[in-house]
């Protein structure tokens, strides 16, 4: 039987696919707190893609918890377009460790802007369209049934991003 | 008076002329038109860097003045790039953004351009080398050595960035074009290669010389609190703001503190050859190109005009070929935190640029727009953009401030100083 059949990890699995919903919610509400609370010490963050236009890979916006925490934390002091996002995801894939300490998880995205007042509040504001697309590839650690984000790749295939935005993915 | 009616709105400011410019020059379709011609299709253009294609075989695609270009690298290890037309019935030869002809397509063999649709082929010199079922259909009418690709002006220059221009007689090299405005930066981007890290692209509905007016304006400082938080003191306020030939201009450097800014810290450890730690300069070069030198990291932008109300804006993020891995993940980092996509300050820029065009879209009310400060040639000081528009009116032969009417020449007081332009 392997490690991902034994009832503890159908658990675990469910743990992480409900972890993983209620963060894009939290996200989707600007909850950014209740998001790093429920990741760990080590936590790193990054927005990549791939460019075939210079056959490499990048990273658009990388960082630790407290890094993340002192990004969101300032956006108050920034101008930004307020349009709100909505995170639209679906966990294709769990993989818990042999060892139960560790899984890793592969979710298709899709994140929707409505429009606030990015261009012209008036003629588009409530309007949506879609915003990005790519996967989370995450990281998790496990600790007495507790699981937590150890490490989230946004692995984005959007090159275009045009106006971009000041809100983690 | 707090307010003012229509009349006085639209009256023409109480300002020099070339203190201001008429917002037709963003909003008309035939100054638009105008502009392709007469300025993008005669002007020295890096439209990518060397990098991007660092092998043998290698080609890159972009477009200059809606013609499409294709860039590629020789067996020569020559850069040249050829309009990306194919002479035959003029499809587009190369479809993807990027490459190698290495390997063979499904048309055409290795090391050679192939039209897909009837497959004849080029070679890295632009040279036609078959024309499938030749003499059936040409018989001794048209040969190979008629039908080569239409190439054009390409230089490797400053840092590696590969120039094209579509003008054949055009007399000025890189070198002549850019009058000296990139001096300030030539020691430390011709030190050792480049090499790009970052690539994203923005579609923005707005003239491409808005965008353009923000990079050559700082003024907008306002508009960002990391800068502010990290720059405005004293240093920052000395900065010269310097015009040169050809409407390129240049602000000088000063130390950015960016442990100001909760959460960032100093980046003294890394920077570039010859370059300050934590120093930051930036050149505008006419028509619109940017290079923006922070410490650790170059940024280029280049701006592809769409239509009088969009810009394709292209941002490329370079270190030095050299970077070890931890240094070349600090120098992204750097780039990232103020410049990528998902940055403080690119999306702020941004955000300003397209409620600009919102509100000078080809059919709004004609307005005037202020480019009058005067702070002997500082940092808030004006004169980049006026710099810019008087070159514009030259090339046009349109006046910025009215362009129904034919450009003149002229000296524009300075009331904060009798400061000289530093003008090549």
């Amino acid at each position: 039987m392997s490690a991902n059949n034994t009832s503890n990890n159908v658990v675990i699995v469910e743990q992480i696919k409900s972890l993983i919903y209620k963060t894009c919610l939290n996200q989707d509400d600007l909850n950014w707190g209740d998001w790093l609370d429920s990741c760990d010490d080590g936590f790193e963050y990054a927005i990549r893609s791939y460019s075939p236009e210079i056959s490499a890979d990048m990273t658009y916006l990388s960082g630790n918890r407290e890094h993340m925490r002192s990004l969101v934390d300032m956006l108050p002091k920034h101008n930004s377009d307020h349009s709100p996002l909505k995170r639209h995801c679906t966990v294709y894939d769990v993989q818990v460790a042999e060892d139960g300490r560790s899984a890793t998880a592969t979710t298709s995205l899709a994140v929707y802007q409505t429009l606030l007042d990015g261009i012209n509040s008036h003629v588009d504001a409530g309007s949506s369209h879609l915003f990005l697309v790519g996967r989370y590839n995450d990281r998790f650690s496990i600790s007495d049934g507790q699981v937590k984000f150890a490490e989230r790749e946004v692995r984005l295939l959007n090159r275009r991003l045009d106006k971009g935005s000041h809100y983690p993915i | 008076m707090s307010s003012r009616n229509h009349a006085q709105w639209t009256a023409p400011p109480k300002l020099s002329k070339g203190e201001w410019v008429d917002s037709r020059i963003y909003t008309d379709q035939a100054i638009f038109e105008e502009e392709l011609d007469k300025i993008w299709k005669k002007s020295w253009i890096p439209v990518c860097h060397e990098s991007e294609l660092k092998n043998a075989y290698d080609f890159r695609t972009v477009t200059v003045a809606r013609e499409p270009v294709i860039v590629v690298r020789g067996k020569d290890m020559k850069v040249r790039s050829f309009l990306n037309v194919c002479p035959h019935r003029g499809n587009m030869i190369e479809r993807r953004p990027s490459g190698s002809f290495r390997e063979g397509s499904p048309s055409g063999t290795p090391r050679h351009m192939t039209c897909m649709f009837h497959a004849w082929q080029f070679d890295m010199k632009g040279r036609c080398t078959y024309i499938s079922r030749q003499e059936e259909g040409y018989q001794d009418r048209l040969k190979k050595e008629d039908v080569g690709l239409r190439e054009l002006r390409t230089e490797v220059y400053f840092g590696g960035f590969v120039w094209v221009n579509l003008d054949d007689n055009n007399p000025m090299t890189v070198e002549d074009w850019a009058a000296g405005s990139l001096d300030c930066l030539r020691s430390s981007l011709d030190e050792e290669p480049l090499e790009i890290f970052h690539y994203h692209k923005a579609i923005i509905p707005c003239n491409y010389k808005l965008w353009h007016d923000t990079n050559c304006e700082f003024y907008h400082d306002f508009l960002h609190y990391h800068n502010r938080i990290t720059g405005f003191n004293d240093a920052y306020f000395a900065r010269k703001n310097s015009g040169f030939n050809n409407g390129h201009i240049n602000v000088g450097s000063f130390e950015v503190q960016y442990d100001k800014y909760q959460g960032f810290h100093s980046r003294e450890t890394l920077s570039f050859p010859h370059l300050p730690p934590n120093h930051w300069y930036m050149v505008d070069m006419f028509p619109g190109v940017n290079f923006n030198l922070r410490g650790s990291a170059l940024r280029c932008d280049l701006m592809t005009p769409l239509g009088p109300d969009k810009v394709l804006i292209e941002f490329r993020g370079l270190g030095l070929a050299s970077d070890t891995p931890e240094e070349r993940q600090t120098r992204v980092q750097h780039h990232n935190s103020i410049w990528g996509p998902f940055g403080r300050n690119l999306h702020e820029d941004l955000l300003a640029v397209t409620a600009q065009g919102a509100c000078m879209h080809p059919a709004a009310e004609n307005r005037h727009i202020l480019h009058a400060r005067h702070e002997n040639e500082t940092i808030h000081d004006e004169n980049g953009m006026r710099h810019y528009y008087e070159e514009w009116g030259r090339w046009l032969d349109r006046s910025p401030s009215n362009p129904d009417h034919a450009f003149e020449a002229y000296q524009i007081p300075d009331p904060a100083s009798e400061g000289q332009r530093a003008s090549a």
